[in-house]
């Protein structure tokens, strides 16, 4: 390589890439009355921890809880967007917002960045109008569908195969094909992360369960190995 | 291997280039040039400094950064400050581009000031100052326009210690340890096993021993940095930024180093 | 009332020194110059009612069109100068279809009152001397139906931008002593059949035609159906119970 070539090639490296992986693992269950959202606290880049503990899921509303995976600046700015605008549908509609309703807002505040998208992605969790446990899953320019688990993130495809086994009964014979309870979810949700936490190198530290049930949401900390 | 399943089944990245260094020394390359565009200042750093380490202790936060302003591998400027005092309870220490952070120094000025005549009583803390210079930072990515450092704010707000990273991207986290640059590879180790867990027990003397052992370690190792810094101590009684000081070396065991030419 | 006006009467964003805005009251004004409009709500539904002042036996009566679908479980019905009302309907319309985009749910009676009532004071020039959207305030005064979450409701708005909840009333010319009646037979328990009968009957006591299925127009917001305008044969119906 001559020394023209090398300044163009490293021109062309130096592009200011706007985007970061910053890893990390959701996950989200849906029972007949409660939800539960989950996800590890690490913060990395490449094989840099950042931080052992930075949350990157939010109690948004008394029945719907946010989590988000990809570049953590981008989930941050989404979810301070989403609570102005639950803010402003509080004051101009006097209620509270519905999950199914952040659920389409959410969407249709992701579109609006077709172009320049939010690098994240979404996993919402709650309870819909009916008292019914409700998880909605997002891709990073919109798309969603209701579902009643998914896994998100870094392990997500560790994590998801075990879960459609576990809760969604997939290749199983003579299973009654159930909603999990809610004590089931929270052994599956704390196994998941533990065995996502041997082979993820970008998931660990410290998880976090939001279960949202119709007396509001509560948080619980499980630790995960810090390696 | 490359460990991060994201990258499977992509090109491999040609080669990594360090994000926080100078580009290229020789740009004023013409013709061919004109094939990548022209390059563009305030998208790739020019004179940098290298890591600022921060973590918390017993009293407060505890943080330093050396005195040097690199022009690629030159060593500039070498009485540089890359820790500025920013109200009474807030430290800011910057790495990457200098120009950047000097003008982030002036918005930072011009925002206290203003708020300062406001008289109302109300002062912004280092969670606020922190909130601020995120939304400057990831507001100037949006525009492709970002400044080219990473932030450590440091401080304490309401009896309660802060410690937070901002860099170029808008990608922030708090953190009882904190470094940036190689910082992160060579000292994140060392303040994670000495400080961890042991946050509200370090005394000033312990924090001051484990900066200085840090510091040494960035100056044996990275080719970047300087044995001339500056620490800065925030309490709930204000802040301190020390004269530049140095750490003693011991060069003897190069003489044992046996292999690339030498 | 119209006694000693003088200059502060011209400007629409000028106060008198009482605190008076009179085009704004003049506004009001107009609308007792307009055709009646009934609206009684019951648990079983909304009714809405409107007088049609039908000029000439040439003209098609059904042209007329004083009670309008804003979504399908919302409807409106006006009084005064009708022409103002279709800004409104237009805004009313896509507020409510914005909100069901934005959040995939039907959008609540009160939001869509309240979104109506944001236009009516945009006239004269703005604060920050912005292109404003009308030069004068509106004419009309609008009964808005619907039934939401909360059940069935029925709206008031005038041309000042407040708003009210009502049980039953009547705007336009023969308000007055319509809603006198409306006060005399409404009770909470009515059925949507005798909220139908009751707001013919009141409308053909104020009215000054003999009352037919041509100079009256009958809507009703239910559960079952929507917003639904009566057929000139579903109204006969009605009319055949007076």
């Amino acid at each position: 390589m001559d020394v023209q070539q090398q300044v163009r090639s490293a021109a062309i490296e130096h592009r200011f890439d706007p985007y970061e992986d910053n890893g990390g693992t959701c996950l989200a269950i849906a029972g007949e009355d409660f939800c539960i959202i989950a996800s590890d606290t690490r913060q990395s880049n490449g094989y840099s921890i950042n931080s052992r503990y930075a949350p990157k899921t939010y109690k948004v509303s008394e029945t719907s809880v946010l989590a988000t995976t990809g570049f953590h600046a981008d989930g941050l700015t989404l979810v301070k967007r989403l609570d102005q605008r639950l803010e402003w549908y509080r004051h101009a509609h006097e209620k509270e917002m519905s999950t199914p309703a952040l659920a389409q807002l959410l969407s249709i505040t992701l579109y609006q960045k077709r172009f320049f998208p939010y690098y994240s992605f979404c996993l919402l969790g709650g309870l819909d109008p009916e008292g019914k446990g409700a998880v909605y899953s997002f891709d990073p320019v919109g798309s969603f569908e209701r579902e009643t688990y998914r896994a998100g993130g870094s392990a997500a495809s560790l994590i998801q195969p075990f879960l459609d086994n576990q809760v969604g009964w997939k290749n199983q014979e003579n299973a009654d094909k159930s909603l999990p309870d809610l004590e089931t979810a929270l052994r599956l949700t704390k196994d998941a992360f533990t065995s996502a936490t041997e082979r993820d190198i970008h998931t660990g530290d410290c998880l976090e369960i939001f279960v949202v049930t119709k007396d509001g949401v509560k948080v619980e900390q499980y630790q995960l190995k810090r390696d | 291997m490359d460990h991060f399943p994201a990258h499977w089944g992509k090109p491999r990245h040609e080669q990594q280039i360090d994000q926080y260094n100078t580009m290229p020394l020789y740009t004023n390359v013409q013709k061919t040039q004109a094939a990548s565009g022209p390059i563009t200042h305030t998208q790739s750093p020019v004179v940098t400094g290298t890591s600022v380490i921060a973590f918390k202790y017993k009293d407060g936060i505890m943080m330093a950064a050396d005195n040097l302003a690199s022009y690629g591998s030159l060593a500039r400027f070498r009485d540089v400050e890359r820790l500025i005092p920013v109200g009474e309870h807030t430290v800011v220490g910057a790495s990457g581009d200098i120009s950047d952070f000097q003008y982030l120094k002036h918005v930072l000025d011009s925002l206290m000031t203003r708020e300062f005549y406001m008289d109302d009583g109300h002062v912004l803390g280092t969670p606020h100052i922190f909130e601020y210079l995120w939304r400057v930072m990831y507001g100037r990515r949006s525009k492709f326009n970002p400044l080219w450092n990473s932030l450590v704010v440091g401080g304490v707000h309401n009896g309660e210690r802060f410690l937070g990273y901002v860099d170029l991207k808008g990608t922030t986290y708090k953190s009882n340890t904190i470094a940036t640059g190689f910082g992160g590879y060579l000292a994140q180790p060392i303040l994670r096993k000495r400080v961890e867990g042991r946050e509200d027990e370090l005394t000033e003397e312990e924090a001051i021993e484990i900066v200085d052992t840090c510091m040494k370690v960035l100056f044996y190792r990275d080719a970047r940095s300087m044995n001339k810094f500056q620490r800065a101590k925030i309490t709930k009684d204000g802040l301190q930024i020390s004269e530049p000081t140095s750490v003693s070396t011991d060069w003897a065991f190069a003489e044992g180093i046996k292999g690339y030419g030498a | 009332m119209f006694l000693t006006r003088s200059e502060y009467d011209r400007g629409v964003n000028t106060f008198s020194p009482e605190g008076r805005l009179f085009q704004v009251e003049y506004a009001i004004e107009s609308i007792k110059l307009g055709t009646t409009a009934i609206g009684i709500q019951t648990s079983e539904g909304v009714v809405l009612a409107v007088e049609k002042r039908v000029t000439s036996t040439l003209m098609e009566a059904s042209s007329m069109e004083k009670v309008v679908e804003i979504d399908r479980y919302l409807g409106l019905a006006m009084s005064g100068m009708v022409a103002d009302s279709r800004t409104i309907i237009d805004h009313a319309r896509v507020e409510a279809q914005n909100h069901q985009f934005a959040y995939n749910e039907p959008i609540k009676v009160e939001s869509v009152t309240q979104a109506v009532c944001d236009l009516a004071l945009r006239f004269g020039e703005g604060a920050d001397g912005e292109e404003s959207v009308m030069s004068r305030p509106f004419g009309v005064a609008l009964l808005i139906a619907g039934i939401d979450e909360k059940g069935p409701q029925l709206y008031h708005s005038d041309p000042s931008g407040t708003f009210m909840r009502y049980e039953a009333k009547a705007i336009g010319s023969g308000s007055e002593g319509a809603q006198t009646e409306l006060q005399e037979e409404y009770h909470k328990s009515l059925t949507l059949e005798e909220a139908e009968t009751l707001s013919l009957k009141v409308l053909k006591q104020v009215m000054e035609e003999k009352l037919n299925n041509k100079n009256v127009e009958l809507a009703a917001v239910t559960p079952e159906k929507g917003f639904v305008v009566y057929t000139e044969e579903e109204l006969q119906r009605v009319i055949d119970r007076l």
